[in-house]
């Protein structure tokens, strides 16, 4: 064989550290920017990424890749999936590629930035083939979703909203920017593929994958397992960096990061991808609920990777594994309720049969979450639809942009946890947000929720009408209940067999 | 609410429906992917460093246009036929460094040449790997997604030139001793003459922070006069000494340049709309040239065999930059 092996000359391919001369370190390397905390080049240089892969077997693979999911598209597009689909799974698509597609792009650029400014070369090169992947995931996600363009007109917000101030899209912008979009080549390695890709799109991609195996949507399916295969990959980049961290007494600065990455994920994760697995997809094709996904995938699993690296549980830790029982209950009734706000048509996932899965798989469902749907069920029935809709605005944390709710019942737990900080008055969901705002307030102090815009005279009128144009909703595409309560027609019959 | 019409499906994404024709598969994935909502970079403070940072080198670029956002890759390409092309480069190119091997090209090598390879080729990783960077921070710079996904691709590029230059440096370590294959590039990129002009204009270079100064620094200055010599030009001393796989690797190169080259041209097109831009252009071209043209000297008078190569190098750099406005 007259061709080297892949480790014969990788080592070379990133031995690429130089001293610069004629501008300095801090020059090229803005700590800013670069996030090295005062850890000079040659300290980096021990970086060694786990997941090894060359140019050349970078675009072979790739190549090979594409080839797969693109040709299950094409074998299945004239298969009516989409026709034959239920509601439930149209929306999972809706709001999974409005809230995902344009980000997977954006983290392209925060990828770009690990293979700018990150002083360890073994990173930027890994960052460099990031950089690729993060382009296709949006760049496949985009072409798959415009598939459904001409069907349905939420689609057109898989490229759309990121552009609007829909208060989903705003959560989504706050939360991404946070992790990744504006950090430095360090907090991104941390934030973005450290916490979030080997936790939460492990769950997202392969939690999602098995539901769309399960519906009978092999595209989505084909389509979000092949991209968790390179996130496989550059999901490795942070790892290595924490060695280097707490060998240069910088263990606190890699946990905080992580931490505030972690809660912030979960927060996001709770309203977008909770609804869909517990709710939306349908009940014979969920494989797991989302408290079980979430044990497995980031209770078990990210625990332990964090513990291997020589970092804690997060301090907020009890809160978190407290929060995955009902959060996501509660931000899916507010999803619902306030569906008018939203690009995709929300299923209530509430027959009597979903009911009592939701019973097995969070005991005290009914009487908590439960008694909730028994008074929208009984206005559904009775046609009440106008008591089925909001007249108020919802109190919005000021750190996860998200409606503040807990579970209702006679444990009411419902809180503000408010901060007076340089005469304004922020509002948290929990203890936890408010600690993220607390380690940078200049971070986040001038922005403003969705609420506060309101309330500032910013939407006019001030209606749900002056709401839903500086959200960016329109008749055609504002969400409404996905299955036109057909899931009501159980207690509707319960009831006219009563009656008669 | 007083908004009675309802929204019909549309044919694509609304941003591009307002035009008759359907869109290519490239716009469909390519086009207005930039998150900017409400004119500010993050959701976030917008005082926050890294916003003041794009809205300094970004927006308040000196290069101006309105509308960024229609420009065009020439070649059209989307990471999906990025990989279909350079898959098929990477076969090639893998197959020179097979047969090239099996005929035992590296022992056939004077030693003089070999020396020079060691002087002035195998340390050029350093030098790609600078373009790698550079090219990462135009892709995470630019005002326009379409101009994002051409510097990104330009730098997995580089990566690739880096990555040859690093196969081939271990294949001459293992093939040829006491030249110091393998461990002395670094010492050559800091410290030997021929490599300092190049190590100042991209050390510079990647600390040109506007957006738009980098891309002139970089892609109409920098690059062109590293591919006139660092590959054309050692190329052609390559042949002169019996290295035919020099040349053949510097011309698959050189083909991911020309492709470069022509989005620098068509971006640099889209900005001469606006008139003011031409003298930006060409301001920062005669501000970074001298760097460059200071480079080529040094490296051209290591360069053995090929006379005038520095200033054919120049010559050509100049072209192409001629070409610009000219278009």
């Amino acid at each position: 064989m007259a061709m080297l092996e892949r480790m014969d000359w990788y080592d070379l391919a990133r031995t690429t550290n130089w001293t610069p001369k004629y501008v300095q370190e801090d020059e090229l390397f803005p700590p800013e920017l670069s996030g090295s905390m005062g850890i000079t080049l040659e300290k980096w240089e021990s970086y060694d990424e786990p997941f090894k892969q060359s140019y050349p077997e970078y675009v072979n693979i790739q190549r090979q890749k594409d080839a797969g999911a693109y040709s299950v598209k094409a074998a299945l597009e004239r298969s009516k999936l989409y026709e034959n689909a239920d509601p439930g799974w149209i929306s999972v698509l809706a709001s999974h590629y409005g809230a995902i597609a344009r980000q997977e792009y954006h983290a392209s650029l925060s990828e770009a930035r690990m293979a700018r400014f990150g002083k360890a070369p073994g990173q930027r090169n890994m960052a460099t083939l990031g950089m690729m992947d993060e382009i296709r995931h949006g760049q496949i996600q985009l072409f798959f979703a415009h598939e459904h363009v001409s069907k349905n007109r939420q689609f057109d917000w898989a490229h759309k909203a990121m552009d609007t101030n829909e208060w989903a899209a705003i959560a989504a912008r706050h939360m991404f920017d946070d992790i990744f979009a504006c950090r430095s080549a360090t907090e991104i390695a941390l934030m973005l593929t450290f916490a979030f890709e080997t936790g939460f799109t492990n769950m997202q991609f392969l939690g999602l994958a098995a539901d769309a195996a399960q519906a009978g949507d092999w595209t989505f399916s084909s389509l979000i397992s092949s991209i968790q295969t390179d996130e496989a990959r550059h999901a490795q980049i942070g790892g290595p960096m924490i060695p280097i961290l707490i060998a240069n007494g910088k263990k606190a600065e890699a946990q905080k990061f992580i931490d505030i990455a972690l809660w912030r994920s979960w927060k996001l994760f709770s309203v977008l991808t909770g609804p869909i697995m517990d709710y939306y997809t349908p009940l014979k094709d969920r494989k797991q609920s989302f408290k079980e996904f979430m044990h497995e995938w980031i209770v078990k699993q990210f625990e332990r990777s964090l513990i291997e690296v020589g970092l804690e549980r997060p301090w907020y830790w009890d809160q978190l594994l407290d929060e995955i029982d009902w959060q996501h209950h509660g931000m899916h009734i507010g999803t619902w309720f306030w569906r008018s706000t939203i690009w995709w048509n929300s299923a209530a996932g509430v027959t009597p049969e979903e009911r009592a899965w939701l019973e097995e798989k969070y005991p005290g469902w009914n009487e908590t979450f439960g008694t909730v749907w028994d008074v929208i069920t009984e206005n559904v029935v009775e046609g009440r639809m106008e008591q089925t809709y909001p007249e108020t605005l919802p109190v919005i944390c000021n750190m996860c942009q998200l409606p503040i709710n807990a579970t209702p019942g006679p444990a009411w737990r419902a809180r503000d946890v408010p901060l007076i900080h340089n005469n304004r008055r922020y509002h948290f969901c929990s203890e936890v947000c408010k600690w993220v705002f607390e380690q940078e307030p200049s971070r986040y102090e001038g922005h403003q929720t969705l609420v506060d815009r309101f309330l500032a005279g910013q939407v006019q009128p001030m209606d749900l009408g002056g709401a839903l144009k500086y959200m960016g909703l329109a008749p055609g595409e504002i969400g409404d209940d996905a299955h036109q309560y057909a899931w009501a027609d159980a207690a509707r019959a319960e009831r006219i067999k009563k009656a008669g | 609410m007083d908004n009675t019409e309802v929204l019909k499906p549309l044919k694509t994404w609304s941003h591009l429906s307002a035009r008759r024709r359907k869109p290519s598969e490239y716009e469909v994935v390519s086009t207005n992917l930039h998150i900017r909502a409400n004119g500010e970079p993050f959701e976030l403070d917008p005082n926050v460093f890294l916003s003041q940072w794009y809205k300094k080198n970004c927006d308040a670029s000196p290069l101006k246009h309105p509308d960024w956002n229609s420009f065009r890759d020439p070649d059209g390409l989307i990471y999906r036929t990025y990989n279909m092309m350079q898959d098929g480069g990477e076969t090639y190119v893998r197959g020179l460094f097979d047969q090239f091997n099996e005929r035992e090209h590296d022992k056939g090598l004077s030693p003089y040449w070999a020396g020079t390879l060691a002087r002035l080729y195998t340390p050029s990783r350093y030098l790609f790997h600078t373009l790698q960077m550079c090219s990462a921070y135009l892709a995470q710079m630019a005002p326009a997604s379409t101009i994002s996904l051409c510097a990104s691709f330009q730098g997995a590029d580089s990566f690739r030139w880096l990555s040859h230059t690093a196969y081939r440096t271990k294949e001459l370590s293992l093939a040829i001793e006491g030249k110091g294959f393998g461990v002395d590039e670094r010492h050559y990129w800091e410290n030997d003459i021929a490599w300092q002009g190049f190590r100042e204009l991209m050390e510079r270079t990647l600390t040109a922070y506007d957006w738009a100064e980098c891309f002139v620094a970089l892609n109409l200055v920098a690059k062109p006069a590293i591919e006139e010599t660092v590959l054309r030009k050692l190329g052609e001393a390559a042949s002169h000494n019996g290295d035919t796989l020099f040349g053949l690797v510097a011309d698959a190169e050189l083909a991911d340049g020309v492709r470069h080259r022509r989005w620098a041209s068509a971006l640099v097109k889209l900005a001469l709309d606006v008139p003011d831009n031409a003298n930006v252009i060409k301001e920062w071209i005669a501000k970074w040239q001298p760097l460059a043209d200071h480079a080529i000297d040094a490296f051209c008078t290591a360069l053995p065999d090929v006379p005038d190569a520095a200033e054919k190098a120049k010559r050509s750099t100049l072209s192409f930059q001629h070409s610009l406005f000219d278009q």
